[in-house]
């Protein structure tokens, strides 16, 4: 439904009890935005990252953040209170189901921040519901669940943003401009920094389960495969296992710096068309010969980067180079390259810039930088890749398709069953 | 700080595990972990495998622990990916005797194979309520999406429980996008043209009459 001020000041008032005293900068004086024109926000599974984001989200006048939803009361208090503090009020509703949230008319859009396991389906379970999405990364378990997402958010028409905000951070922008400018020349092999490639199997030891109230366990896992509670798992030490990271942990960096790269090869309708994994290097290559090197970065400097900091890309072309990171930093093969002055310094997990582009493209109705068709591609590269990995062995894909080629072996891995009763 | 805080949940990760490499266990051996006193975890990692190697043999094996606690959903996650129609005629064979949670993991899985040969099952589940899986049902329905499957969400579309209109509309719009992918547009717009008539909710209205729109003059009766 469309959003009201009416229906706000209604909804909020008989279900929230927001005070009969409304403040005139409430109602849109002072240069407040008024209530009919903010974007009403939730949030689903906010953690220390979801935290970062909603921040970017709170600092946004047009935006009204009124419930969290998530399966750890802690974590839901935390959110709560920096929500009611941001508002100087006791409004911001939390809950353990994310239903309560899903089934608000009154809420526009919905920030969801769980652990990988979750992306998907919740992001499904909103656009059907009827709401926008920004969803952190990485958006998919499988490439079967990136294709079922991004038809999804298609279908039913839903402004969706992954969490790759590296698009929307200048020294990256940076890069990608220089590169598909033509400054570099020809474009012919483009990097991605990621994280050693690593699946485990492992169960932790069993422990008591916390009561549903606390933590709830069958919620937390989802749609993933049960296993017993541990609290190391919710504590953000999910990451890393097979049934809760996708991909081998390729696309936890690979969602941004493969992103990246199609962007600055100007592939973003298209994937590589083999992968052929060489230890912890993969390459890719696409139909048009540009080569895709998926290789080691990490938090000490590996891996011969020249500019340091996480998640680093570097585009080369015949006539030049461009290479950032993190810090904000660039380097390029020429000065001339600086000519029109090097990019401002921004750290590259600042959502700030991400998130405002998401709640403009909500108002317009546009496509944001990362929209479902650019993120079904880049996060089926990082899956495509990590199974040509997982294999031993060189692994042809075919772009348009979206399936490996005469090769059942690997086919068979591009999906996961979701454990009973979680289902799209 | 901030920068630690925002990166500390990947330090972690990597401080877990170092570098492996993947392991693709074969079937032999998985089924010897299946059928052995082997530790829970290791079983479930074995039905895992399966769905990665195995082929019509492992079929027995997975199905036996369709109505395990903690595995049945590892044993689906074998059975969904062994692509023989064995594992297809398992998991109908297994409806009869499941319920819960059981079931409605086993209704979902033919939808994600696509089972054509399982869409009787999954219209008599969609309309006895007794089961407790008519919105599984009808999910899966539109994820097989061939005509008979199509004729059955129309009917729901129009005539079925209330409280099914809304989930088969969904699925109708799932169906509708296999069956023009398949060269079925004119199928696909009769399902689309219910959707609209029943009068779901706006935005699932909106994205038929969007479908409707992407059909074109393909979809013309």
């Amino acid at each position: 439904m469309k959003f009201t001020r009416r229906h706000f000041l209604k909804t909020t008032a008989v279900a929230f009890g927001m005070p009969t005293i409304i403040p005139a900068a409430v109602l849109g004086k002072n240069g407040a935005v008024a209530p009919s024109n903010r974007i009403v926000l939730a949030g689903i599974g906010i953690g220390p990252r979801g935290r970062e984001d909603l921040k970017a989200f709170l600092s946004q006048s047009d935006v009204q953040f009124v419930a969290i939803a998530d399966v750890q009361e802690a974590r839901r208090e935390v959110v709560r209170v920096m929500a009611n503090r941001q508002y100087n009020n006791q409004d911001c509703v939390k809950t353990r189901d994310m239903y309560e949230v899903l089934g608000r008319s009154d809420i526009d859009a919905v920030l969801i921040a769980t652990g990988d396991r979750w992306h998907a389906l919740l992001s499904i379970l909103a656009a059907k519901a009827g709401k926008d999405i920004y969803c952190e990364k990485p958006c998919s378990m499988t490439i079967k669940e990136t294709q079922e997402l991004a038809d999804t958010l298609n279908r039913y028409g839903r402004v969706f943003q992954a969490g790759t905000q590296r698009r929307n951070v200048d020294n990256f922008r940076f890069a990608a401009d220089l590169a598909r400018s033509g400054k570099l020349g020809k474009i012919h092999t483009v990097h991605a920094g990621i994280l050693p490639l690593q699946e485990s199997h492992k169960w932790l030891p069993e422990e008591p389960e916390p009561s549903k109230d606390v933590v709830d366990w069958d919620r937390w896992l989802g749609p993933a495969p049960w296993r017993p509670y541990n609290k190391e798992y919710v504590n953000g030490r999910w990451r890393g296992y097979y049934d809760f990271h996708g991909g081998a942990a390729l696309p936890e960096w690979g969602a941004h710096t493969v992103d990246l790269c199609q962007w600055g090869a100007s592939m973003d309708h298209t994937t590589p068309v083999s992968y052929e994994a060489e230890g912890q290097t993969i390459h890719g290559l696409y139909a048009n010969g540009v080569k895709l090197v998926m290789r080691l970065a990490g938090f000490k400097g590996e891996g011969n980067w020249v500019v340091p900091g996480t998640c680093p890309v570097r585009f080369e072309g015949d006539e030049g180079w461009v290479e950032a990171a993190d810090t904000g930093k660039v380097a390029v093969s020429s000065p001339s390259l600086l000519a029109g002055g090097a990019p401002a310094e921004m750290h590259g997990t600042d959502p700030t810039k991400h998130v405002r582009e998401f709640l403009d493209c909500v108002k317009s109705r546009a496509k944001p930088a990362a929209n479902p068709d650019v993120t079904r591609r880049g996060h089926i590269i990082s899956h495509a890749a990590s199974i040509g990995w997982r294999l031993g062995r060189k692994v042809q894909f075919d772009p348009v398709a979206e399936t490996f080629v005469n090769d059942a072996d690997a086919n068979r891995m591009c999906s996961r069953a979701r454990r009973a009763p979680w289902h799209a | 700080m901030k920068l630690l805080r925002t990166l500390i949940p990947a330090v972690l990760m990597v401080a877990l595990a170092s570098p492996g490499t993947a392991a693709v266990s074969s079937e032999s051996a998985a089924l010897a972990v299946l059928a052995s006193g082997a530790e829970l975890h290791e079983k479930a990692r074995a039905c895992q495998e399966l769905g990665d190697v195995g082929g019509p043999a492992a079929v027995p094996a997975l199905a036996a622990l369709l109505n395990q606690e903690h595995l049945a959903d590892y044993a689906r996650s074998g059975l969904e990916g062994i692509k023989t129609p064995a594992a297809g005629a398992a998991l109908r064979s297994a409806l009869p005797g499941l319920n819960g949670r059981f079931l409605a993991g086993v209704v979902n899985s033919l939808g994600v194979r696509r089972e054509s040969a399982a869409v009787s099952d999954l219209q008599a589940l969609a309309l006895d309520p007794k089961r407790g899986v008519a919105e599984e049902a009808v999910a899966s329905l539109g994820m097989i999406a061939n005509r008979d499957a199509a004729k059955t969400l129309r009917k729901l579309l129009s005539d079925g429980p209330a409280d099914l209109r809304l989930p088969a509309a969904h699925a109708s719009l799932v169906a509708a996008g296999h069956l023009a992918k398949e060269g079925n547009p004119a199928v696909a717009r009769e399902l689309l043209d219910a959707v609209v008539r029943a009068q779901p909710t706006a935005n699932v209205s909106a994205a038929a009459q969007r479908q409707i729109a992407a059909l074109g003059k393909s979809g013309s009766k």
